[in-house]
């Protein structure tokens, strides 16, 4: 298990990446259209999508660094409460804007150039998400910085505006207690997301691997979307379990195991959409040896996944 | 009861019960299910999705060596389905979320053999005919109506006041 403060230690290094992060590659992504070069919008994509990876581990130890000031003389638990619900604001549009880049370099495979609709999607929640992570951070800075402090007008109004009270950890734990039904929903459909995303990771690489040699990679390539859905439904449902009783999960092993595999899992899934040697195999090919490692790599991490999501309660302190 | 309390009682029961083992105990064989869960319904998914006409540069015939796969995800969900039934047989047994799991799956079964049949077969690169694609719907309704009973099940037991 990771102690706390290591932690503490990472949320405080990782809280950076999200909001200069996303400005370089939504820059690259704005000089990548003045330049109309598509290689440079890949490039922008391409950190748009590993931000929004990163911005989930930034997420989760914000709770670490939460409890660890909590009844700390000088700071505000509004604060760090209004900090809360504006990074999960901020969290939700970065994931939107993940998914979009990664559809942009998924379907940047198929055409030679970004369609239009795509391109305009990922500047407004480009945009969007900048505007908000900038937000959430100055909330953030001002926990232990009063010298920053907004007036209560401006708090008030961020409160409205980028953090409602329905995304605050209290509100949604209430939820799930008041209604017994929405932890049963969810987990169901965590289970099929589970499944698709799962039977996508296993025939894709399965091929890559040199199982249905007859197959070109061109149809493989199509059901990657389907897998992203998959995740995606994972993800919301996943963190929704997360926020909802978040200090069961921060101090737990299995916890920490199953957040690496699944950005270690997201690290390959960008190689293998990324390099053109994957998807011009044809029927009978083979693919080469650094890509039989990943494909095999991909397998077992999502196989750790489950390994790691089915322990949360039998591996660690929580629970 | 008798039968289902002889059952939960066999010392095979009881040591996975009561075994904090995570190689061989409760935790262990949840985590088996829910691999051979993947495999199966996860398969299941990607091969309906085919023959719904999604990725259909890739020949159905090399879907063939996919079955290998899904028939060690049934065998690994049959063997582990069964251990954790037997952990609480008295409890498992009284609700019926079990049997719509159970009816689910035999349907589900029965199409996915009628579907590898087709596969199988040397028209299988060819035209899909629209029984076989209506099948692929009800496959896919049914694998998740089987996820859905099946999560269910450990809620019921629950509120039945069994132990889980």
């Amino acid at each position: 298990m990771v102690p706390s403060s290591d932690l503490v230690h990472l949320h405080l290094l990782l809280n950076h990446f999200p909001t200069v992060g996303m400005i370089v590659g939504f820059g690259v992504f704005l000089l990548a259209l003045v330049k109309k070069s598509e290689d440079l919008k890949r490039g922008g994509l391409a950190v748009m999508f590993v931000i929004a990876l990163l911005s989930l581990p930034t997420y989760m130890t914000g709770y670490s660094a939460q409890k660890a000031v909590r009844g700390m003389a000088g700071v505000s638990q509004g604060v760090v409460n209004l900090h809360q619900r504006s990074a999960l604001m901020a969290l939700i549009f970065m994931e939107a804007t993940g998914v979009a880049a990664w559809y942009g370099l998924w379907h940047s495979r198929r055409r030679s150039a970004l369609g239009t609709r795509n391109t305009a999607v990922v500047l407004l929640l480009g945009a969007l998400t900048i505007g908000l992570m900038s937000s959430a951070a100055n909330v953030g800075g001002e926990i232990r910085h009063p010298e920053i402090l907004s007036s209560p007008e401006t708090v008030a109004a961020t409160e409205g505006l980028f953090a409602p009270r329905w995304l605050g950890s209290d509100f949604i734990t209430t939820y799930q207690y008041s209604h017994p039904w929405a932890w049963k929903t969810l987990e169901t459909i965590h289970f099929m997301g589970l499944c698709l995303l799962f039977g996508v990771v296993l025939v894709g690489n399965m091929r890559l691997l040199g199982w249905m040699r007859n197959a070109s990679l061109e149809g493989f390539h199509r059901l990657l979307p389907w897998g992203v859905w998959g995740f995606v439904a994972n993800s919301v449902t996943g963190m929704l379990f997360f926020i909802g009783q978040a200090f069961q999960y921060i101090d737990n092993a299995a916890f920490h195991w199953k957040i690496l595999c699944i950005l270690l899992a997201g690290a390959d899934v960008l190689y293998l959409t990324w390099h053109d040697e994957v998807w011009d195999l044809g029927p009978g090919d083979s693919a080469p040896a650094m890509v039989k490692v990943l494909a095999a790599s991909q397998i077992v991490l999502w196989i750790g996944v489950i390994y790691f999501g089915r322990m949360l309660p039998y591996l660690g302190n929580a629970f | 009861m008798g039968v289902l309390e002889w059952i939960q009682n066999l010392p095979l029961s009881t040591s996975i019960a009561e075994s904090d083992s995570l190689w061989w105990g409760y935790a262990w064989w949840l985590f088996v299910h829910a691999l051979g869960m993947g495999l199966t319904a996860g398969i299941g998914f990607i091969l309906c999705l085919r023959l719904l006409g999604v990725g259909r540069q890739i020949p159905l015939s090399s879907f063939r060596v996919l079955f290998r796969l899904f028939w060690i995800g049934f065998y690994l969900n049959l063997l582990s389905g069964t251990l954790l039934f037997m952990t609480d047989a008295t409890g498992i047994a009284r609700v019926w979320e079990l049997y719509a799991k159970l009816a689910c799956l035999g349907v589900v079964l029965a199409l996915m053999v009628r579907l590898r049949q087709f596969v199988d077969s040397d028209q299988s690169d060819g035209v899909i005919p629209p029984r076989i694609t209506n099948m692929a719907y009800a496959c896919i309704v049914l694998w998740l109506a089987v996820i859905t009973s099946g999560r269910l099940i450990a809620y019921a037991v629950e509120a039945n006041g069994a132990k889980l």
